[in-house]
């Protein structure tokens, strides 16, 4: 699907990247009100392991460098500190805006390829909605074995002190690796992510049909 | 005639100072009729005591006064007696505040204030009572050059204050460059959408009020007279010329388009689609608000603005000035786009985005909201391929190389003021074999200094002064809008108002001879004594302010209302025939020689000191009030300007037994600070040709000196007095001691 | 005080500073009855503080001087000081001005001779240093204030020093039992030139105006180089009197920017960039300025200045807005941000930063008892609802010196077309 609404975007905006962004990124339509003030880029504290920082993606979507923006890593980087959105003269929603433009990245197939963020943020939305709670369990063992299964081990072996610790503060349960606990109406659940998913599609659906 | 002295013996003067001594050297050697003391001469007791002899009868009346006091810049309120001639001999500041305590300097000081009053008597005796030269007239018409939006302003405003104006417009319609405008921008919060340019409310509220004359297809042929009395012929295209009489000049002759023709390399005038924001203006009012269509018929749908097109550029032939409006203007004109279909791409590259104050912000921040896209780009070539473009620029946030499409470009190029004749260019540029066009005058002036106001640079016809922007060194003609500098239509509005509030101003004051500003409300003015003028035609030449013809004699001929009372004919004067009734040769000359000279062995040189009254004289007050202490061989002469020194005084001076003689002045250069322009330039060149009388007096050349001094030279200006004192020590004291 | 004879043909023009004295002496040169009121001790507003005007670099005191003189000079004029306008009622042509009068505790007997102050011995900050220096209790506000009285502070009041200075005067020109009282006068028109206020550095958190010592503002800056500023004219930096010869000039510190001031201030470009010559009078090639900036806005003939500094080897421009300030173990501003032209990161430590803060206006024109149009960031709009009251200068927009002349100028005649109007000319 995601190659297909790609393809049907790039025909769509014709390289009106910043227009793409504006009608279908969360919080996009601000895009166009930074002034390359770069207090964003300078306020982030992971900015010096960024490829962009916000303001310069914010350019590069004015100079429809789409692929470039939307399979880079940057937007994965977010910690969603605040620093940017305190400090940003213009008022700019910056940090919705990256994960708003990660979030489109990923549905459209662009994203970066083994992006830990993007592979922990998957793991963790697979993991919580197969039971409506997050098995915590499962999902630090598939966050440890995501490269192999030596490199697994070894990290495994590192944070036994943490893992223990959870353990005696009823944190985290051995028995969780049996299935585990889950909201009640389970079935309630899964139709209501059911109707969710089907409610975005069709947003999503109507955008690209529109001409 | 009787001289009035009065000598104030507060603030620590009687304290400090002989003052019976003091008395008796005014009334013995001053030869003034009498001194009184007062122990507090400013208290209305004193000032009564004055003006109760002012007003006396008979024998006892005083006509002049001697104020023997604090320097002229303190009480000055206290001791305005209006026309009555007066001196102020300057004790406190001069003397006792700038001199220590300790009977070892006693003789010293007292030998000063002892010279001081010498002097002021002596001055007062040469001064007579100013008043206004009878010449005057008074007309309350004001003629604005020019019929655009500032003009139209001007004539509009001057109708709202109860005055006459006429608009002089070379073209067959008013409404100027604002006339040929789509819309403007917003003058109003929240300043987000282009506006009307109310140019035909303001045509039409023009042609209905009956205080506006307008003459189109018209030029000013000449002017001639003064404020208050000009004499203009209006000459017109299509039919006979017109005399007519103005108070004061508004100029609103505005700004011509640079010609993008300059600029191939946006491939102007190569391709049809290279329009300038002018023409674009033309596109979009035939428009309407439809779709602003090429040349070719095609629908705009990606237009590409290029800010800074030859301007902020050293390159040859371009211009160097930011022209101001051309970043809103841009950003109006992508609005036009916008706010007609939406789906037009907009682009504006720029280097430095300047959109300032809380409208120019909001306006950028409206078209960003519109969608129009800013890029910081540098653009080097537009290239025209077939019908479209490609405009090739440096992306300076991405750091790259690129290009963009386009079907339209619009460049934002400069406004070059109208002018007239650059009276200050060098005459010989022929010489250099470039064949310039030659320059139509505006105002075609009857002067001496040239037919149209000075300018400052790049040709816009602005004051030099940061305080005082309506300063054109032609009094009662008064430039505005984009002829003084580059600005928009709402600044040039403005613009108008305070050029009218100034012509006014000038209208008023020349109907009663008083001057113009820094000497507001002088009623002093030049005269020469013909038998001994040689025609000679310095004063004509060096007046800064064009005050000055000649007659088909070569005499000169002042005229009062365009002088400004700074005495620099007075100092270029040759054989010293001009002179001010309250301000001449006599009045420093005598004040000069009154001054007691100890012999050769005393030890005690005297220094002359020429101050500048308004930057080195307060210097030394302020340098005084924090009781710097300076010699005791200094007498200090407050000068108008130093352009009034004439070199007699420097001769009489030395040749009557003087050590130096130290003069200061405000900055001169490019970045003059001499409010009478030139006077403080003059008196350098001057005093560089006084070495020769040095020489033939057998003087070192170190005896005179010449400073440029600053108001805030506090700690220099006493410092530079002990300079010379510091010479005298050296090359020894002056032989022509009687 | 004497008794102020006002008419509705009267013009009275609120605020002393340049654009107020502009105003009224152009008004009063034409010949129209003026009253200028002022709230601090002496004339000449904020451009008695500043060191040099750009782009001449020269000296603000000698317009004021000039000025000064002009006002001496007029008898149309008449100034009074330590007055502020408390309630305005009427309309145009036909105003009553209520105005309340703070007393200065010196009369107009003072010469200015200084024995007051000699008696006193208690400091103050220096309003007129911005609080960088002291001063006594009894002082001249400045070397060129004008009126040249002396002035007690009110916090002397009922001291034995107050009494001192009283004992000390020769000419009865110290009256400690003055009071505040206040007074009606008629106006045809009122021209508001209240000019402004340097926007509160305290609130921009990141760049630590309220923390560290060595970062200050842009008009504290000029006091540094006035000789007869705190420091006596000498670059010394606040923590530790240290020689500043690595300055930083942080633009837009407030303006430009939502959370502070939206609009642009316009003047700030042109102050740094004359700001970075001072640093370049004092240490020549030793010194080193920095300007971090978004856009430069060196407008119209400006340009060349600009340019001129961009060719001085001492000054650099990084184009960022600078993210945030901190401090290192010495005292030195550290300076974290990116420059965009390029994507370069940096944290650059400096001698000395200097914020350039905008302009906001230093009245609330809201809160008057009249209502006019005041815009969204707080200036007054010219319209004619407003009647016969005026904005000049700052008043009405942030802009330089220059330009608020010129405005004063535009706004002087405005108030004569009231009155003359009124007189039926």
């Amino acid at each position: 699907m995601s190659t297909a609404v790609n393809q049907a975007m790039v025909e769509k905006y014709k390289g009106n990247f910043l227009k793409e962004v504006t009608e279908n990124v969360e919080e996009g339509n601000w895009v166009k009100m930074c002034m390359q003030c770069g207090v964003c880029s300078g306020s982030c504290p992971l900015g010096p392991h960024w490829d962009h920082p916000p303001q310069e993606i914010f350019m590069m979507i004015r100079a429809n460098k789409r692929e470039e923006v939307l399979s880079s890593t940057s937007m994965w980087m977010c910690t969603s500190c605040y620093n940017c959105i305190a400090r940003c003269p213009r008022g700019l929603p910056i940090t919705h805006i990256m994960h708003g433009l990660a979030h489109y990245s990923k549905r459209i197939g662009l994203k970066p390829k083994n992006q830990p963020t993007e592979k922990f943020g998957q793991m963790f939305w697979d993991n919580l909605t197969k039971k409506g709670r997050v098995n915590e369990l499962k999902l630090g063992l598939g966050l440890y074995f995501k490269d192999g299964f030596a490199e697994g081990v070894k990290v495994a072996m590192s944070k036994q002190k943490l893992g223990m610790n959870m353990m005696k503060a009823k944190r985290m349960s051995p028995m969780e690796m049996l299935g585990g606990h889950g909201v009640s109406d389970l079935a309630g659940f899964h139709a209501m992510l059911k109707k969710a998913e089907e409610l975005e599609a069709a947003r999503v659906g109507e955008n690209t049909d529109k001409k | 005639m009787k001289i009035g002295g009065y000598l104030c013996t507060g603030c620590g003067i009687g304290d400090r100072l002989d003052t019976k001594s003091l008395e008796t050297v005014a009334v013995r050697e001053g030869r003034i009729g009498f001194c009184k003391t007062h122990d507090f001469l400013c208290s209305q007791a004193g000032v009564d005591m004055i003006n109760a002899d002012l007003a006396a009868e008979g024998d006892d009346k005083v006509t002049k006064l001697v104020i023997m006091a604090c320097s002229r810049r303190a009480k000055t309120e206290a001791f305005n007696f209006g026309a009555v001639p007066t001196a102020r001999v300057n004790l406190r500041e001069g003397v006792i505040w700038i001199r220590p305590e300790g009977s070892e300097h006693e003789e010293t000081t007292q030998e000063m204030a002892a010279d001081y009053i010498r002097m002021g008597c002596a001055e007062v005796k040469a001064m007579h009572q100013a008043d206004a030269s009878g010449e005057q007239g008074k007309n309350n018409h004001i003629m604005i050059v020019g019929g655009g939006v500032t003009g139209m302003t001007a004539a509009l405003e001057a109708s709202k204050a109860g005055y006459y104006a006429s608009i002089i417009e070379k073209s067959d319609r008013l409404g100027g460059v604002m006339g040929q405008l789509h819309k403007r921008h917003p003058l109003r919060s929240p300043y987000q959408h282009p506006q009307d340019t109310g140019v035909a409310a303001m045509i039409a509220a023009v042609e209905a009020d009956d205080k506006i004359t307008v003459y189109l297809n018209s030029k000013v042929a000449s002017t001639s007279g003064a404020p208050g009395r000009f004499n203009v012929t209006i000459a017109s295209s299509v039919g006979a010329g017109t005399q007519a009489e103005f108070g004061a000049i508004v100029q609103a002759t505005g700004f011509t388009p640079y010609d993008a023709n300059n600029l191939p390399e946006f491939s102007y005038g190569k391709s049809a689609n290279v329009v300038t924001q002018l023409e674009l203006e033309a596109m979009a009012q035939a428009a309407g608000d439809g779709a602003i269509k090429r040349a070719d018929g095609k629908e705009v749908k990606n237009v590409v603005f290029v800010q800074c097109a030859g301007q902020r550029s050293e390159k040859e032939g371009h211009l160097s000035w930011c022209s101001g409006h051309c970043c809103s203007t841009s950003v109006k004109q992508a609005m036009y786009f916008k706010d007609s279909n939406p789906e037009i791409e907009t682009t504006i590259l720029f280097d430095d985005l300047r959109t300032p104050g809380a409208g120019g912000e909001n306006f950028y921040r409206s078209a960003q909201d519109k969608m129009v896209t800013f890029r910081k780009g540098k653009v080097s070539t537009v290239e025209a391929a077939g019908s479209d473009l490609k405009v090739n620029f440096k992306d300076l946030i991405l750091n790259e190389d690129t290009h963009m499409e386009a079907d339209l470009v619009v460049l934002a190029t400069g406004m070059m003021p109208n002018a007239g004749v650059n009276i200050d260019a060098p005459k010989d540029d022929a010489a250099n074999g470039e064949v310039k066009v030659p320059v139509e005058s505006i105002l075609n002036l009857q002067y001496r200094q040239g037919p149209d106001v000075p300018q400052l640079v790049n040709g816009f016809a602005d004051s030099h002064f940061i305080c005082f922007p309506y300063e054109t060194r032609r009094t009662g003609i008064y430039t505005a809008g984009p002829v003084r500098r580059p600005m928009d239509g709402g600044q040039a509005q403005t613009d108008a108002m305070g050029a009218v509030m100034k012509a006014i101003q000038a209208i008023e004051n020349s109907a009663i001879g008083r001057a113009a500003h820094p000497r507001s409300g002088d009623l002093s003015f030049p005269s020469f004594r013909k038998e001994g003028c040689t025609q000679c035609k310095r004063c004509t030449v060096e007046c800064p302010f064009g005050a000055i013809n000649e007659d088909e004699k070569g005499y000169p001929q002042y005229n009062e209302a365009r002088c400004r009372r700074c005495g620099t004919c007075m100092g270029a004067c040759p054989v010293q025939v001009i002179s001010f009734k309250n301000y001449s040769i006599e009045t420093v000359g005598a004040q000069l020689k009154a001054v007691e000279v100890p012999d050769e062995y005393s030890e005690k040189p005297r220094i002359l000191v020429l101050a500048c009254e308004n930057d080195a004289y307060p210097a030394l007050d302020m340098a005084a009030m924090k009781r710097n202490e300076s010699s005791a061989f200094i007498r200090v002469i407050p000068v108008r300007c130093l352009g009034s020194t004439n070199t007699i005084w420097i001769k009489d001076a030395l040749g009557s037994g003087y050590d130096g003689v130290v003069m200061m002045g405000c900055k001169k250069g490019v970045d003059y600070q001499c409010h009478f322009v030139k006077g403080s330039e003059m008196a350098h060149v001057r005093m560089a040709k006084i070495g020769d009388t040095l020489s033939t007096m057998n003087l070192e050349s170190e005896r005179v000196a010449v400073h440029e001094v600053a108001i805030t030279d506090i700690d220099r200006a006493p410092k530079l007095l002990d300079e010379m004192v510091e010479v005298i020590n050296r090359v020894g004291m002056s032989p022509f001691k009687f | 005080m004497t008794a102020v004879v006002a008419t509705n043909q009267t013009i009275i023009v609120v605020g002393g500073g340049i654009s107020g004295m502009t105003a009224a002496l152009e008004a009063a040169e034409t010949g129209k009855q003026v009253i200028l009121l002022e709230k601090r001790p002496y004339l000449g507003g904020r451009v008695t503080q500043l060191y040099k005007y750009f782009p001449k670099m020269c000296h603000p005191t000698c317009g004021q001087e000039i000025n000064q003189r002009r006002i001496k000079m007029n008898k149309n004029l008449t100034v009074i000081t330590q007055a502020e306008v408390s309630n305005i009622s009427g309309g145009k042509g036909d105003y009553t001005v209520s105005v309340t009068l703070t007393p200065r505790y010196v009369n107009s007997n003072c010469t200015a001779c200084g024995d007051c102050a000699k008696a006193a011995t208690t400091e103050f900050d220096d309003e007129f240093n911005y609080n960088l220096g002291k001063r006594k209790g009894v002082y001249l506000p400045n070397a060129m204030a004008f009126p040249q009285q002396y002035v007690i502070d009110a916090r002397l009041i009922g001291t034995p020093e107050a009494d001192a200075a009283k004992a000390a005067c020769k000419y009865g020109a110290i009256d400690l039992d003055e009071k505040e009282e206040t007074i009606e006068l008629k106006a045809g028109a009122v021209v508001f030139a209240t000019g402004w206020k340097p926007y509160d550095a305290n609130k921009i958190q990141p760049y630590g105006y309220d923390r560290f010592a060595n970062v200050i503002n842009n008009v504290e800056f000029e006091r540094l180089m006035d000789p007869h500023g705190p420091t006596g004219g000498k670059l010394l930096r606040p923590s530790d009197g240290k020689e500043a010869k690595n300055i930083a000039f942080i633009q837009c510190a407030g303006s430009r920017d939502r959370n502070y001031l939206k609009h642009c201030s316009r003047f700030c470009c042109m102050a740094s960039l004359k700001q970075t010559q001072y640093v370049t009078e004092k240490y020549g090639t030793d010194g080193k300025s920095t300007i971090y900036y978004i856009d430069i806005r060196s407008i119209d003939r400006f340009e060349d200045f600009y340019r001129n500094v961009q060719a001085d080897p001492s000054v650099s421009f990084i184009k960022s807005k600078v993210a945030k300030v901190e401090q290192d173990k010495d005292g030195n501003p550290v300076l974290h941000g990116v420059n965009t032209e390029g994507y370069h990161r940096y944290a650059n430590t400096h001698d000395l930063v200097v914020l350039a803060t905008g302009m906001e206006p230093s009245v609330d024109f809201k809160g008057l008892p009249i209502k006019i149009a005041v815009n969204e960031e707080g200036f007054i709009e010219h319209d004619e609802a407003n009647g016969g009251i005026f904005a000049a200068g700052v008043a009405a927009d942030a802009m330089d010196v220059n330009r608020a002349v010129q405005h004063a100028t535009a706004a002087a005649l405005r108030a004569v077309q009231v009155v003359n109007q009124v007189a039926g000319a």
